[in-house]
């Protein structure tokens, strides 16, 4: 291209020496053709010839002249092309530079030009930003509207006292709108261009991505304000063993120096040894000592030492950290002071012991009583049995052995029961058997023949053919016992007796309902006592208080609930349900 | 009719009570008591001095034990009389516990010595009448 376009200037400047040349050499002559026409033959042949070749040697001169000229003024020509050619290399270089600094920062460049608000920006508005060539702006007003309502205000009101100082540098953090809507934070740095008059004219500037930082950042200062905030004590150390077993303290918070007493100034640069005390656990120190050596984490509980020299129950926790290549850093430590909890264990410790003495004591008084009522009241049975053989024929005295005789087979009676309730709550693991709970039951209608034939109850029975429970037979004869005789003691006089008993397969439960249409219970006043001991609900002279407290324990023993309902002068329905195999 | 019968129980009334009830079905023509299990030991250890010399020495061949008893207590007693051999030498002699109250754990425990039965007190006459079809 250089040597054509030269090729061409060369060719150029010949062609117009010659037409000149050849133009005036025309003109000439033509002139002197004319000259020699009108002043025909004249005399001085001679001086018109002469005159002709000065002519022609003039044309030619001057054509040399021309031709010098040219070329003078091709050469400059040249100079200044070569000169513009380097300038346009080194702009391209530049420009090429530009791209490739821009790219290598990620900064996102921009150019404004004040006066016509002319605003250019670089790749980065797509690469970063996500904008779409044709959807990037081309004024101020398409940058302001992307500063996220938050920050435009105060980045404004920098950027324009900047403008107004005319200081050189302006810098701010912002978050700028994306293509999709999302914001990121930017660090955008400018700086402005004036004209001779110190007018500002233009202003540029490279926005960077800073999103990761920022995130990064507040990260941290969450996770500061964590250790800053806590109502827990947080240590960090170094891990230098080589003057404490126990490293250096470089960090506490101020929960610290709540817990402790001691300021952050105090004890950084210091070993944690200087909490242990002379009440020390020992064991805790040494373990502490092996896990540091070990870079293992470890938990400790002592005692340990305030600033003011108190005493206090410390629980804490000594975790080795690594940093990013996986070296062994600090150590940190989370602690908190338990002494209260570590009194009221030692309250709840004392306490478990009383109870399980007294429990242990109330057990053996209540054996020890058993058998010691038992003995001289099987006696007293014995005797009275004896007697019945003898005819007595004072009737004061048959009248005074039939009331020592109905006392003492209630309170047999009476021991008898509370035996049974002792050998429960004693033995929570009882022997299990598969039982035909109608078997059960002709038990208990054989036992209370007597009562059932005196009463004449209705009795309907509805139960499941084959119904078998896992449970102890015993207990089930016993827990039927109680119920039926309890329906009919508290049967209602005015009517006739109807007990319903029922049994039911429901999901994995059997559920037996005994239900009748007795007296009833007011449950309100006593639903809190009505499986109770020694709980009377009724005016019976042979009414004990056991019986239901029986029925419960034995029931639960097997693993069942026991449930209550009951209206005054309608009736009571007794629920009770057992896991069904 | 058994000819002999023991009665070991620390409480008299219980003694007593045994004796008449024992009387009064005509149980056995004689009634032996101890109120300890040491001294039913002693008993035995006399009656078998006396086997030594004479053979037909008459034994008891029921003894009536209680279980809680101060001194030695039934089950003592049973472990005495088995380490001296005497369920070998008193071969029909029987025992049968009678006690206020029956703990399954001392029905198991009894397994191992010559304990045909438990009663609970009180001693009745069905009791013995019932017990008399096992001893022709």
């Amino acid at each position: 291209m250089k040597f054509y376009i030269f090729g061409v200037m060369k060719n150029n400047s010949n062609r117009i020496t010659l037409i000149y040349v050849l133009i005036l050499m025309f003109m000439a002559i033509i002139g002197h053709k004319l000259f020699v026409s009108y002043f025909s033959a004249s005399d001085n042949e001679s001086i018109f010839r002469y005159d002709y070749l000065k002519d022609l040697l003039y044309i030619v001169f001057s054509g040399l002249i021309l031709k010098f000229i040219l070329h003078q003024n091709e050469m400059r020509n040249k100079s200044v092309f070569e000169k513009l050619q380097l300038t346009n290399i080194e702009i391209k270089e530049s420009n090429e530079r530009y791209d490739i600094v821009a790219k290598a920062t990620s900064d996102t460049i921009w150019d404004w030009k004040m006066e016509d608000d002319s605003f250019i920006w670089n790749k980065g508005i797509q690469g970063v930003f996500g904008y779409k060539k044709e959807d990037v702006g081309k004024t101020s007003k398409w940058w302001f509207d992307r500063i996220h309502p938050e920050d435009s205000l105060k980045m404004s009101v920098k950027l324009y006292s900047f403008l107004e100082q005319k200081t050189e540098k302006w810098q701010d953090e912002y978050r700028f709108q994306c293509a999709d809507g999302s914001y990121k934070y930017v660090f955008d740095r400018g700086f402005l261009v004036k004209d001779a008059s110190g007018k500002p004219i233009r202003m540029i500037g490279a926005i960077q991505d800073v999103t990761k930082q920022k995130e990064e950042e507040q990260r941290l200062r969450l996770l500061e304000t964590v250790i800053t905030q806590t109502k827990d004590a947080v240590m960090i150390t170094d891990i230098d063993t080589s003057k404490n077993a126990i490293p250096n303290i470089i960090f506490v918070n101020s929960a610290f120096t709540d817990m402790t007493g001691y300021p952050a100034e105090e004890v950084i640069g210091k070993s944690p040894e200087m909490f242990f005390g002379k009440k020390s656990d020992i064991l805790e120190f040494d373990k502490l000592k092996t896990a540091i050596q070990e870079y293992k984490e470890c938990f400790v509980e002592t005692i340990s030492y305030k600033k003011t020299g108190e005493e206090f129950w410390i629980n804490f926790s000594m975790i080795p950290v690594t940093d990013k290549e996986g070296e062994h850093s600090h150590w940190i430590s989370i602690q908190r002071d338990v002494t209260e909890e570590k009194e009221k264990e030692k309250e709840r410790e004392q306490l478990i012991r009383e109870l399980t003495q007294n429990n242990k004591d109330l057990k053996q008084f209540s054996y020890i009583t058993s058998h010691n009522l038992r003995a001289p009241l099987s006696n007293l049975t014995g005797l009275l049995n004896l007697i019945e053989d003898i005819t007595i024929e004072d009737p004061e005295l048959k009248e005074i052995i039939n009331g020592f005789s109905k006392s003492t087979h209630l309170l047999n009676e009476t021991i008898n029961d509370l035996v049974k309730v002792i050998i429960i709550k004693d033995n929570p693991s009882i022997q299990k058997e598969k039982v035909l709970i109608k078997d059960v039951f002709e038990n208990v209608f054989n036992q209370l023949s007597f009562l059932i034939s005196v009463n004449k109850p209705i009795l309907k029975i509805d139960l499941e053919d084959v119904t078998i429970l896992d449970i102890n037979k015993s207990y089930l004869e016993s827990i039927f016992l109680n119920l039926l005789t309890n329906a009919i003691k508290y049967r209602d006089p005015n009517r006739q007796l109807r007990v319903t008993i029922a049994t039911k397969v429901v999901d994995d439960n059997l559920i037996i309902t005994f239900k009748d249409n007795g007296i009833g219970i007011d449950l309100e006043k006593n639903m809190d006592k009505i499986f109770g001991l020694y709980q009377r609900f009724h005016n019976y002279p042979d009414s004990k208080g056991l019986g239901l407290y029986l029925v419960k324990s034995q029931v639960e023993s097997m693993g069942g609930t026991i449930s209550v309902a009951s209206t005054v002068g309608k009736g009571t329905t007794f629920t009770i349900v057992f896991k069904y195999n | 009719m058994l000819d002999k019968i023991l009665c070991v129980d620390d409480d008299p009334i219980t003694l007593m009570l045994c004796k008449k009830v024992v009387e009064r079905v005509e149980f056995a023509k004689e009634i032996i008591t101890a109120e300890n299990g040491v001294e039913a030991i002693e008993y035995f250890d006399t009656l078998f001095e006396e086997s030594k010399v004479n053979d037909a020495i008459v034994y008891p061949k029921l003894v009536l034990l209680d279980l809680n008893m101060p001194v030695m207590d039934g089950w003592e007693f049973l472990e005495t009389y088995m380490r001296k051999d005497y369920d070998n030498i008193f071969t029909s002699t029987r025992f049968i516990v009678l006690s206020s109250s029956i703990d399954p754990y001392d029905i198991n425990r009894s397994k191992t010595y010559p304990v045909i039965g438990f009663l609970s007190k009180p001693i009745t006459k069905e009791m013995l009448e019932n017990l008399k079809t096992q001893f022709p």
